[in-house]
């Protein structure tokens, strides 16, 4: 019982404080939680915002899809393949440390300030974390489950797709998990550099004209999000890996 | 017939320094029997196996199956690893179907197939549940039971129950005697324990330490079928047993 309301208690325990800090500090760029609150309804109930929702959550998913597309394939070739890991390995080091929303300036004189630009950085964002777990998840592969499939006559093809992609599951999730939440950062980051459209435009806006209800609202706003789009996600991924699953981890004694 | 001519290994250490696993090993096993390679740890006995099989290429020399030489696995010879090696992500049914699927046997008269070797294995009852639900023992045979599935003309067991306790490992070699007794498939048996190899094969092959030479092939005339409890009254077990011993003692490879 505890452990199902632990999480709302832990949410209500943030607003409790907010509040009160809001109150102590009496600052007007800080509004109290109850004042965010209540300027949800006022974004979520126009039209234009919901249009900005919409839009940002096209490009988020179609810049999570393609990296997962790419990366999950890439992540596993590099796991079983030094050559292919040796070529890679280095790019994606001087990448990986690379704040991806700080190159969207640079995208942006390419691709301008649409879609295309935002979408390709939620890409780089997402790629980098599932590459990386693709990879390892590759790399701890059993060997002698490959021969076993090798025997059975699966090709090399075969054993990448029906061996290593789902033997490496469970890890390539957990990269995508941390990929979801890198995409929904990174739409909100790239909004803020190229405002044009989208919830982090909505956001950024509201703080230029001094409306903080509407940015607190909006902070909480993207946050339920996370929630809502992470919880999605572990049912999604609980339900494909469920052989892996802690609770099976009791053998059955029986020679 | 497989034919093992003139074969050597050598393998790269980490410190870059070639280690000559197999020195000029040749042996012919016939259909139909069950050989033993024993030997102390570490003489590369299960790298013999591993050639035979076609996951390893030897540096020299070339083994030789009906006369084909070996450049790959094959369903013709199935593996069964100390390791057990099974899918994670499958159901023992799905384990033990995956070779024959794999053979474009329908999906009907596979199932029917596997669920009699598990009944035959003794996992009876045990088919919808995941390889982490499972004990070592039953682990492995469902590991048996897998590449029994697809029919192999020979059998290549990699130290199966090394990884077994003492009383298992006694259940599963019965088991596995009266099963072999059935439709006698050439069996070439990987193991370090005298007792084992003695009670299951014809024909004994003994190694040396590394570099790993064949030392003697001792051929093991006893009476079949075996019962584990009248040998271990035959002084005729008892001689190969305390001979073989001695060898390992004289040479002070024993372990």
């Amino acid at each position: 019982m505890i452990r199902r309301i632990a999480p709302l208690l832990a949410c209500l325990g943030l607003l409790v404080a907010w509040q009160l800090a809001s109150l102590a500090l009496k600052n007007d760029s800080f509004p109290t939680a109850l004042e965010a609150i209540r300027a949800i309804p006022a974004v979520l109930g126009d039209k234009d915002s919901l249009v900005n929702f919409g839009a940002s959550l096209r490009r988020m998913a179609i810049g999570f899809a393609a990296a997962v597309v790419i990366s999950i394939p890439l992540g596993l070739l590099m796991g079983r393949s030094r050559a292919v890991a040796s070529f890679f390995n280095p790019l994606l080091m001087v990448i990986y440390p690379v704040p991806k929303a700080a190159l969207m300036p640079i995208i942006m004189l390419w691709l301008g300030v649409g879609d295309l630009s935002k979408t390709l950085v939620i890409f780089l964002g997402v790629s980098l974390p599932v590459i990386y777990h693709s990879f390892e998840g590759a790399k701890a592969v059993e060997e002698k489950m490959l021969w076993s499939g090798a025997a059975m006559g699966l090709s090399a093809v075969q054993r990448l797709v029906r061996i290593v992609l789902p033997a490496a599951l469970p890890e390539i999730l957990t990269g995508c998990r941390t990929g979801l939440v890198l995409a929904l950062i990174t739409m909100i980051t790239s909004e803020m550099i190229a405002r044009q459209s989208g919830a982090g435009n909505i956001l950024f806006n509201a703080l230029d004209m001094g409306q903080y209800d509407t940015v607190f609202a909006m902070i909480i706003i993207v946050g339920a999000m996370g929630i809502v789009l992470d919880a999605l996600f572990e049912r999604l991924r609980a339900r494909l890996v469920r052989w892996s699953e802690p609770q099976f981890d009791i053998p059955l004694s029986f020679s | 017939m497989i034919e093992i001519n003139q074969v050597s290994q050598v393998f790269q250490t980490s410190a870059r320094q070639d280690h000559l696993a197999l020195s000029d090993i040749s042996l012919t096993i016939q259909d139909g029997a069950f050989v033993s390679i024993l030997g102390p740890s570490g003489c590369g006995k299960s790298t013999l196996l591993y050639i035979v099989g076609g996951f390893v290429r030897p540096t020299r020399g070339a083994a030789k199956m009906k006369g084909r030489a070996i450049t790959g696995p094959g369903p013709d010879r199935g593996p069964v690893f100390q390791e057990f090696a099974l899918f994670p992500w499958k159901s023992v049914l799905g384990n033990v179907m995956y070779g024959p699927r794999q053979q474009g046997i329908k999906h009907a008269e596979a199932e029917a197939q596997s669920r009699a070797l598990i009944e035959m294995v003794g996992l009876k009852g045990f088919e919808d549940f995941y390889p982490k639900e499972l004990s070592g023992g039953m682990k492995q045979r469902v590991a048996l039971a897998r590449t029994l599935a697809y029919h192999p003309e020979v059998l290549l067991m990699d130290e199966p129950f090394g990884a077994l306790d003492a009383h298992t490992r006694t259940r599963l070699q019965n088991d596995l005697l009266n099963i072999w007794e059935r439709d006698r498939k050439t069996v070439l048996f990987v193991t370090h324990s005298v007792e084992e190899a003695v009670f299951l094969s014809d024909k004994v092959v003994m190694m040396t330490r590394s570099p790993g030479r064949i030392r003697e092939i001792i051929e093991i005339d006893l009476p079949r079928p075996r019962r584990r409890t009248e040998l271990l009254l035959d002084p005729r077990y008892q001689k190969y047993i305390v001979e073989i011993e001695r060898m390992f003692d004289d040479s002070g490879e024993g372990e």
